[in-house]
């Protein structure tokens, strides 16, 4: 019978693998104004619902190494290629103008075709916009506010439930009690009532502290019972009591002793929450707390899938879900691979 | 590190086993004041009134609005309003239903049986097929079974529910395979008893896959991952080198010392029963608490988002309470609230 | 090994249970019409008895008492179960006969009196007369009460008062002359005094006719009765026996034996229920949907009517409201811009309406430049203008305003300050959300920075009616009936809906305060042609003046399966219900065959 498990040559060129990949999925999104050929707010009234622009190498003068692309021309309730004029694919072209991470304006693109046709890679929306532009834009602040939302409840739930679970007593009783207060709540009127006390218009920036603390904050419960029952096992090993008659202070022993323990279920639940913050944006835009038009991010996109006509009509739509699960299943990767890393310790 | 039987358990616990409960039975009880306190204090904090609808009309005044809200009480001071909802709490009136004009407690029951149903088919179908494929994985790990699952399961957790529940909708109206919704089909009155049991069970089909689906993908990772934890362990691999059989490791051995986070998900699984399946409720249209309460909460019908509310904090607590208590059987040296291990 | 045994089982069980059985369905039969019994014949129409439909519905319905309801879908079974005095055809439009046969109106046009229709009976068999009139009537204005339609028969502020004749005669008095007074008979049913009055007398009425009443106590006079209720699932109602029309060959009415009305959740899901054939009749659907039913053909003959634009109107209305004495400094800085008429007209000019229609209703929707579209047939103004988009034309009129345009194009006013502002919407109005960044995109041409904020849908009432703490809002209005009367509120100056300044002791403006005298004379003018006249120029009024920036309308869209006979989709809520006594169930070969 074999259980596997070991740390091979073969594991550590995996390991390698998946750190790239997760590089160049980072890297694209950071570099989302290059990569994407349009500004993701610009609406092409014209063709709402345009499937995916199809790319073709050959036509009656043989294979071109070149790609080119027709013009959709809609037809009755959907769209067909004017087959008329080609348009070659181009690389390294000026277009939109935008700001690259903030740092300075340009407006070169990797790839477009020339005005007044436009490349829908991944399609269009409702409003006719880019989605393989919005999907790459809105990974900005989705991934980031996904990662830092994850960051901030695991943060707050590791805290508590580890005290909670290492000191037990009145704490434990206290915290889990407040725990199990908070999911009780009805937060949804808790929002509402954050939504009026803020002003009507918040900055982006100020959106993006709103999301990642508000994901954030009202997620810490589960972690934080999970880790406490992780920990209130741990603290009962032989080698903490050796280690307490050793003289050893608290302190000691939660960092070397019982935060070990927990890391294995930190980082599952890391490799769940990720998504999970990401997609919870969606809900938040209900209250208007939300990343606002025209703005995207894989949260808001998403909310457009909740209509059954779009879902089956408009399959490109899902664009963002698939990029958020790719992104998710990286992360699961990451999250196994570290864990294994640190059993193999 | 072996599971404690029931025996030991309560042995080692001693008297302090009804001690521990009536902690937790005050516990409980704060928790429901704090509930109750601190759900009046957000209705207030949200802006707009159950009222407002009729606002909007411009065929309704304005003095007709505020002679409804002082009908329903709605004009009174936050403090009034709560004090009066408490004293007759205690005596197990929980107010009236402004939308629906009857009394609370029996619309929130009528609907939670329903919820139970549901909540509880799919929790036990979840809890049956996550725990072995989540241990399967963890032994077989790096195999075509264990990749499904980790694909899979990102799948699941990166879609959200919605998606998924649309998505196996629209499958069902394609290919005409469950019905689509609902709970009983129309023509219910007029079928044998047997012929009304498939009907239900027909229509549980849909809900219960989708809230399973969801639920499990995060189960089966949590049980992989820290099954993974205890196959490295030394003693388990002294046994593998016994010659023992896998079955029996995984669910003999491995699973009792794997299963603590588990343990407190089940917990969550249980006290989640009333508040978990919401958003599947309202897609499938299952008569259950969830839509009753979020169009409760929408529109503002106060003592009917207040005993939902109470009704699901009472599970969670109940739930966390039996999580703690087989953490405790599980590991029999866990004692919350007793001697530190020093 | 064992993974696929338990796979099949699971394959097989789900097999068995989904296997269809053939339900009966069993109704009371249609009373033989009687010797002394006045019905209403309805022309043109025929059917035959027999069969069940069963309509979803999004939302679950919450009471069955008339008097109390404010919910669309409580409004749709009790309109089923209850019939009024004076009816108005959905599909024409016009007033009919109902319970009252005929009627007369004195030459000042303050006094009603009724002939009510003899010999008919509630759906329990009990005889109807003048007394359940009057007490029907006693309840809806009752002040202890609070009843949602009691400003209906506020005229003025004044109740309007009824008395009985004799036993079969009725007499309304109104405070002052009303136009179209008879239009407002339709949506009071009339309640029976047998069942109800006892409660009444203890004050307990708001506790009757809840959803848990048994069906014994309920009792009405439309053409269906209670027969039971599913918490939380569905409603079913069976044949009123007692049922006082009739087709023309004197067969009792309703065809149908059963309607079930199943609560499935939401828009999407009753889509998908018709889809799959578990429900019979949809309205309301939105464009996607129906194209989508279009495309699919589920159900091969499935008859979906697209009727034509609406009586709604979606606008774009900024807030001209008195801020002094309120902290909104923000705002009101803002109203300096949004009061000065030419800036509302260039955001007119700017607004893309084609745009609306295409990709907001799938084209099946009608831009509006006034408050009328032209689904309101009889009260349309034809002749208001409708001039077509343009950029050029709004940079004009902002130049001549006073604002202009800096370095990085944004547009700034007199003062230099740069022209940004918030439009607030209903989040779960997707179609307004739609709308909203449309708006925006079509503004930022201009140089304006414009923030959409979907809020919950109280949040935006409370921000619109309550504390003025907003700068711009998208929001609908109208859908009720053709008749300007009920709009009273929304156009007259000190009006409760008069949503761009609130709470206006005076008119503010001189356009408010010819609209205010307008709109008053209307409603006491009898004569169509001269209301007509007097309602143009108030659209006129409107439409120069723009409190709302009008938008578009969608069309209604409508569909039933191909079994379902005389279906007659309209305009006017319910939409396709409003003939449930006339609808059949087709079944093959049998269309013509009369009775069962």
């Amino acid at each position: 019978m074999r259980i596997s498990g070991k740390l091979g040559m073969g594991t550590r060129l995996k390991a390698a693998a998946l750190a790239a990949s997760l590089l160049v999925l980072h890297l694209a999104i950071l570099c989302a104004g290059f990569i994407s050929p349009y500004d993701p707010a610009i609406q092409n009234r014209d063709f709402p619902y345009a499937p995916p622009t199809r790319l073709h190498f050959n036509d009656a003068a043989g294979f071109h190494l070149r790609p080119f692309v027709y013009a959709w021309t809609p037809a009755g309730e959907s769209y067909q290629e004017d087959l008329a004029v080609a348009y070659p694919v181009r690389f390294f072209v000026r277009g939109d103008p935008y700001s690259f991470l903030g740092l300075f304006e340009t407006n070169l693109h990797l790839f477009g075709v020339d005005d007044p046709q436009k490349i829908f890679v991944l399609g269009t929306d409702a409003f006719g916009r880019d989605v393989f532009s919005r999907v790459l834009w809105g990974g900005q602040i989705s991934v980031a506010a996904g990662v830092v939302a994850t960051a901030v409840t695991l943060l707050v739930g590791t805290l508590i439930g580890v005290i909670a679970g290492y000191f037990g007593g009145w704490a434990d009783e206290a915290l889990m009690g407040t725990s199990e207060l908070f999911l009780a709540l009805p937060w949804l009127y808790f929002l509402l009532g954050v939504r009026a006390f803020l002003p009507l218009h918040v900055s982006p920036a100020r959106t993006f502290l709103l999301l990642t603390c508000v994901i954030g904050l009202i997620s810490w419960a589960r972690p934080a019972r999970i880790v406490r029952g992780v920990v209130l096992s741990a603290r009962t090993r032989n080698y903490v009591a050796a280690a307490r008659g050793f003289g050893g202070s608290h302190l000691y022993i939660l960092r070397r002793h019982i935060l070990p323990e927990a890391f294995g279920v930190l980082l599952t639940q890391a490799a769940l929450l990720i998504p999970r913050s990401i997609a919870a944006e969606a809900a938040l835009s209900f209250f208007g707390l939300g990343v606002s038009e025209p703005a995207p991010s894989w949260g808001n996109m998403l909310g457009e899938l909740r209509q059954y006509s779009v879902l089956i009509s408009y399959g490109w739509l899902l664009a963002p879900a698939a990029a958020l699960f790719v992104t998710s299943v990286m992360y699961s990767l990451l999250a196994d691979a570290l864990h294994s890393r640190l059993e193999s310790r | 590190m072996r599971a404690g039987s029931a025996g030991e358990f309560r042995r080692s616990f001693g008297d302090g086993l009804v001690k521990y409960l009536a902690r937790r039975v005050i516990r409980a009880i704060f928790l429901l004041i704090g509930v109750s306190a601190l759900c009046f204090l957000f209705t207030e904090m949200a802006p707009g009134s159950f009222f407002d609808e009729m606002r909007a009309n411009p065929q309704i005044s304005p003095e007709t609005i505020a002679g409804l809200r002082a009908q329903y009480g709605l004009d009174q001071p936050l403090a009034v309003r709560y004090g009066r909802w408490v004293k007759s709490a205690l005596r197990a009136d929980l107010g009236y239903s402004i939308a629906y004009n009857t009394p609370v407690a029996p619309l929130l029951w009528s609907r939670a049986k329903n919820t139970l149903l549901l909540a509880l088919t799919a929790m036990i179908l979840t809890w049956i097929v996550s725990v072995p494929v989540g241990l399967w994985a963890a032994s077989w790990r790096g195999g075509w079974l264990d990749r499904g699952i980790t694909v899979l399961s990102s799948l699941l957790i990166a879609v959200p529910e919605i998606v998924i529940a649309i998505a196996l909708l629209a499958s069902a109206v394609r290919w005409r395979l469950a019905p689509v919704g609902g709970m009983v089909s129309t023509s219910i009155e007029s079928m044998s008893e047997w012929a009304r049991l498939k009907d239900l069970a027909a229509h549980l089909e849909l809900p219960v896959l989708i809230l399973a689906l969801c639920e499990s993908a995060i189960i089966v990772r949590h049980v992989r991952a820290s099954g993974l934890e205890v196959l490295n362990a030394s003693y388990v691999r002294a046994a593998r080198g016994l010659g023992i059989t896998r079955v029996r490791l995984l669910f003999r051995h491995v699973l009792p010392a794997a299963a603590n986070p588990a343990i407190s998900l089940f917990g969550f699984s249980l006290g989640g029963l009333v508040s978990g399946s919401l958003l599947v409720e309202v897609i499938c249209g299952w008569p259950g608490l969830g839509p009753l309460v979020l169009d409760a909460t929408l529109s503002r019908d106060l003592y009917v988002v207040m005993g939902g509310i109470m009704f699901s904090a009472l599970f969670m607590a109940g739930g966390n309470l039996v999580a703690d208590i087989l953490l405790m059987l599980c590991d029999p040296r866990i004692r919350t609230g007793g001697e530190h291990a020093n | 090994m064992k993974a696929i045994a338990l796979l099949s089982l699971l394959v097989c069980l789900h097999v068995s249970v989904n296997a269809a059985g053939a339900p009966t369905v069993t109704a009371p039969a249609p009373e033989n019409p009687g010797k002394n019994e006045e019905l209403d014949h309805v022309a043109g129409v025929t059917g035959h008895y027999g069969g069940s439909l069963t309509i979803g519905q999004r939302a679950e319905p919450k009471t069955l008492n008339p008097v109390t309801e404010s919910d669309s879908a409580s409004r749709e079974i009790i309109g089923r179960l209850n019939a009024d005095l004076i009816e108005i055809n959905r599909s024409t439009q016009k007033t009919e006969p109902a319970l009252a046969k005929s009627w007369k109106t004195s030459s000042d046009g303050r006094t009603f009196t009724l002939q009510l229709r003899k010999g008919i009976h509630f759906s329990d068999g009990h005889p109807f007369d003048a007394d359940d009139v009057v007490f029907s009537f006693t309840l809806y204005m009752d002040e202890a009460i609070d009843s949602p339609q009691r400003d209906l028969l506020m005229i003025d502020g004044k109740p309007m008062t009824v008395t009985k004749i004799d036993q079969y005669t009725v007499r309304f008095t109104l405070p002052q002359p009303y136009a179209a007074a008879e239009r407002l008979f339709d949506g009071f049913p009339i309640l029976p005094k047998h069942l109800l009055e006892k409660q009444y007398k203890e004050g307990k009425f708001a506790q009757t006719w809840t959803l848990n009443t048994p069906a014994s106590q309920i009792a009405g006079l439309g053409p269906f009765r209670l027969k039971q209720y599913v918490p939380g699932q569905q409603i079913v109602l069976e044949r009123n026996p007692y049922y006082w029309k009739a087709d023309s060959a004197n067969h009792r009415l309703p065809y149908l034996d059963v309607i079930v009305f199943v609560s499935v959740g939401s828009e999407d899901a009753q889509v998908m229920r018709f889809e799959a054939g578990e429900t019979d009749v949809i309205s309301r659907l939105n464009s996607e949907n129906y194209n989508l039913l279009v495309k699919e053909e589920p159900r091969a003959g499935s008859q979906l009517a697209d009727l034509g634009p609406s009586l709604e109107y979606n606008f774009l209305v900024f807030n001209l409201n008195d801020l002094s004495g309120k902290k909104l400094d923000a705002v009101a800085r803002k109203q300096a811009w949004f009061r000065d008429l030419k800036f509302r007209q260039a955001v007119n000019a700017a607004v893309d309406r084609e745009g609306i229609v295409h990709l907001v209703y799938g084209s099946r929707g009608t831009p509006l430049w006034g408050n009328v579209g032209p689904g309101n047939k009889y009260w349309v103004n034809q002749s208001l203008p409708h001039p077509k988009r343009s950029l050029e034309t709004a940079r004009q009129l902002l130049k001549s305003a006073g604002f202009s345009w800096n370095r990085s194009a944004q547009l700034i006013d007199k003062t230099g300050q740069t022209v940004d502002f918030t439009i607030v919407t209903s989040s779960s109005n997707a179609q307004r959300m739609k709308m909203a960044t449309l708006l925006q995109d079509d503004l930022s041409h201009l140089g304006m920075q414009v923030h959409v904020v979907p809020l919950e849908f109280r949040a935006v009432i409370d921000r619109v009616f309550q504390s003025f703490d907003y700068d711009a809002a998208i929001m609908g209005l109208g859908g009720g009936d053709a008749d300007p009367n009920p709009e009273m509120n929304v156009w007259m100056s000190n009006g409760t809906s008069h949503l761009w300044n609130l709470g206006e002791k005076q008119p503010a403006t001189a356009w408010e305060r010819e609209i205010d005298q307008l709109m008053q004379q209307q409603m006491v003018t009898l004569d169509y042609k001269k209301r007509k006249q007097m309602y143009d120029r108030v659209q006129l009024l409107i439409a120069d003046n723009l409190p709302f920036i009008f938008l578009a309308t969608p069309n209604i869209l409508a569909g039933a399966d191909a079994r379902v006979g005389n279906f007659k989709p309209a305009l006017l809520d319910p939409y396709t219900l409003w003939n449930a006594d006339e609808l059949y169930v087709r079944s093959s070969g049998m269309e013509n065959a009369g009775v069962r």
